[in-house]
């Protein structure tokens, strides 16, 4: 209902309300704009190469978790086999340095384009499935690559149970790989995509397509009936969602120069699933946030062998008390402080429909 | 075509059974809380593995056949805790929110087991009475799976006979069929649901003391049995018990012939399978309810 109001405001925007929005746009993008910058130099202020590593597992995680936290708060979609995605991604690359003796560069694009284009495929298939369905088709999904990686006749390809170490020659954007593998040296890749993926998120999110989405989320029926096209919207969400997911399975492989069949285990898709819902999925940095609650809460307790442990019971307590996750408690924290403000601004807004 | 009926011998045709009847009885459990609670139970392969190390330190303090009676209880208390502490307070809540908690209760569960009994995987002994092999048709083959067979299709029968002949067994049918309907009509759907978990729960913990001297225990079992099972509910019809165990026979006999016709077919068959029923024919090849 929401959503459709928004479409219709959409269209009877009033040059005034244009004006503003658009200033309020420009702001935000100055702030984002330095942070970005501050945040390439983060690895002067963290000199210890063990906790740049942490946060720089917490933005492999987060990148995975953005893209389930995407498709969830467009779509309604839970996608439980993200790792189908991500493990792929790192498989492509890993198979095209390895297998074929590509560069890095073009490893790196051909990953990126082929997990999209197969994001395309399966999304044509798997998009019109409910919500239930689709998580176990993309958990399905997460098992049959895993299976597949595993099975004796592609050996060859895949380097089976023992996984495939790759290690590329010449540079990426100027980085060789030694540089790349230490977390001072990779630092301004990751952090580059997570803020670029972060802005993809929010701007899809933004635009009519992601208006369109929401609404479709909340009355599909309705808005065919409307004159819309309810499926392309979507299958153009969950390509999106597995492009941002191939991104951190590309980083993956780019850090690490490994490629192992745990990357597309059940509990791959696990973490980042589990990030995301700790975060919540109703903003864009929920997830992000999510996942570094999840690496910190990995260094602190994973060492006694408690992470799954914590992490299933953050996932219980986050569905019981905080359904909105971390940010959702944060922002409704916010809202409380300043809602007689917030209220009277709501009210201007429904008379100004 | 002879090479086919050369190859399929009746020992691979037994194998298939003996996994086809552990996969019954559970996706039969998945498939009744389905249908009573509608909550997928991402925790089943969970409950499993937990019923299959019960039985290892069970069958080490007894034997074997006490712990065929006692794991299935255990399992099925833990399953009253299961009712009344998520799904009873989250009915209210989406399919998706219980079955996010579900997985966080398989998460849960899988590390509890891991604290306990260690990663290493252990092995469960078959009892003396059915550690060696019979004839069959003229081939030596392990007692442990005929045995298997047996109590994993008499259960199934008995389950079938309940549902089919009974007072309480047609209440059940009637709620996986229409709850709003039932519940009009007079089905005290809390009660049946209670009885439902607890058997549900109870059967996963049959399925994993059976599964003991048959598979190795260790903690990666959960995970991998679950996927088998949901793929054998949907196929089945998402809440249609007959169905589930229908399929999970066919996903038997497809197993054990792809791997001897063609492996990549084998693995991929059951998720080619899941997305074609998922994507056309929602209800299943039974006569379940669209998820």
């Amino acid at each position: 209902m929401g959503a459709l109001q928004g479409l219709a405001a959409d269209r009877r925007m009033t040059p005034q309300t244009a004006k503003a929005r658009s200033a309020g746009v420009l702001k935000t993008v100055a702030v984002a704009g330095a942070l970005i910058v501050l945040g390439l130099f983060a690895p002067m202020a963290i000199k210890s190469p063990y906790y740049l590593g942490l946060l720089i597992n917490a933005i492999l995680l987060a990148i995975s978790a953005v893209s389930i936290g995407f498709l969830a708060q467009q779509s309604g979609l839970m996608m439980f086999g993200a790792a189908a995605f991500t493990g792929g991604a790192t498989y492509l690359y890993a198979i095209a340095i390895t297998r074929f003796g590509w560069g890095v560069m073009a490893a790196s694009a051909f990953a990126l384009l082929a997990s999209t284009l197969f994001c395309v495929l399966i999304g044509a298939l798997i998009v019109r499935a409910r919500p239930l369905p689709f998580a176990m088709l993309t958990l399905a999904l997460a098992q049959m690559l895993r299976s597949i990686v595993l099975i004796t006749d592609f050996r060859p390809l895949t380097g089976g149970d023992d996984g495939l170490a790759l290690s590329f020659e010449g540079a990426f954007f100027g980085f060789s790989q030694a540089q790349l593998s230490k977390p001072e040296g990779f630092w301004p890749v990751a952090w580059l995509a997570l803020c670029g993926v972060l802005a993809l998120a929010w701007a899809v999110g933004r635009s009519r397509t992601g208006k369109v989405l929401r609404a479709i989320k909340a009355n599909e029926e309705r808005m065919r009936f409307s004159g819309f096209d309810t499926y392309t919207p979507r299958v153009l969400a969950f390509t999106l969602a597995g492009f941002i997911a191939a991104v951190s399975g590309l980083l993956t492989g780019l850090y690490t120069a490994f490629a192992s069949p745990e990357l597309l285990d059940f509990s791959t898709g696990g973490n980042a699933l589990v990030s995301t819902l700790i975060g919540g999925v109703g903003t864009v940095g929920g997830p992000a946030l999510g996942a570094l609650l999840f690496v910190v809460g990995q260094d602190q307790f994973g060492g006694a062998g408690n992470l799954e442990l914590l992490t299933g019971i953050g996932v219980v307590l986050v569905i019981f008390v905080f359904p909105n996750g971390v940010m959702g408690f944060i922002r409704s924290g916010v809202a409380r402080l300043g809602a007689p403000v917030r209220r009277a601004q709501h009210g201007d807004d429904h008379a100004a429909r | 075509m002879t090479a086919f009926l050369h190859a399929m011998s009746i020992a691979q045709f037994a194998n298939a059974l003996a996994l086809a009847s552990l996969l019954t009885i559970l996706a039969s459990g998945l498939a009744l809380i389905f249908g009573l609670r509608d909550v997928m139970n991402f925790a089943h392969g969970a409950m499993f593995m937990l019923g299959a190390y019960l039985a290892y330190t069970i069958s080490g303090l007894f034997n074997f056949w006490a712990a065929l009676a006692i794991v299935p209880m255990l399992l099925a208390l833990f399953g009253v805790a299961l009712e009344y502490s998520v799904i009873r307070p989250l009915q209210n809540r989406s399919q998706m929110d219980v079955a996010l908690v579900t997985f966080g209760l398989a998460l849960i569960l899988s590390q509890l087991v891991i604290k306990i009994w260690g990663t290493a995987p252990l092995s469960l002994p078959a009892p003396a009475s059915l550690a060696g092999s019979i004839d069959l048709f003229g081939r030596p083959y392990p007692s442990y799976r005929i045995f298997l067979m047996v109590v994993g299709f008499g259960t199934c029968a008995a389950l079938a006979g309940w549902l089919k002949y009974t007072r309480s067994g047609m209440h059940v049918r009637a709620v996986s069929q229409h709850p709003a309907v039932a519940r009009i009509l007079g089905v005290n759907t809390d009660r049946l649901g209670l009885l439902i978990v607890c058997m549900g729960s109870g059967l996963a913990g049959l399925a994993g003391v059976l599964a003991g001297p048959y598979l190795s225990v260790d903690p990666a079992l959960g995970a991998s049995i679950l996927i088998n099972c949901l793929i054998v509910v949907v196929i089945g019809g998402l809440g249609s018990i007959g169905g589930a165990m229908a399929a999970a026979v066919a996903y038997g006999l497809i197993q054990v012939l792809g791997s001897l016709l063609s492996p990549t077919l084998a693995v991929m068959a059951p998720y080619l399978l899941l997305l074609f029923v998922l994507l056309w024919r929602p209800q299943g090849f039974g006569r379940g309810r669209v998820g």
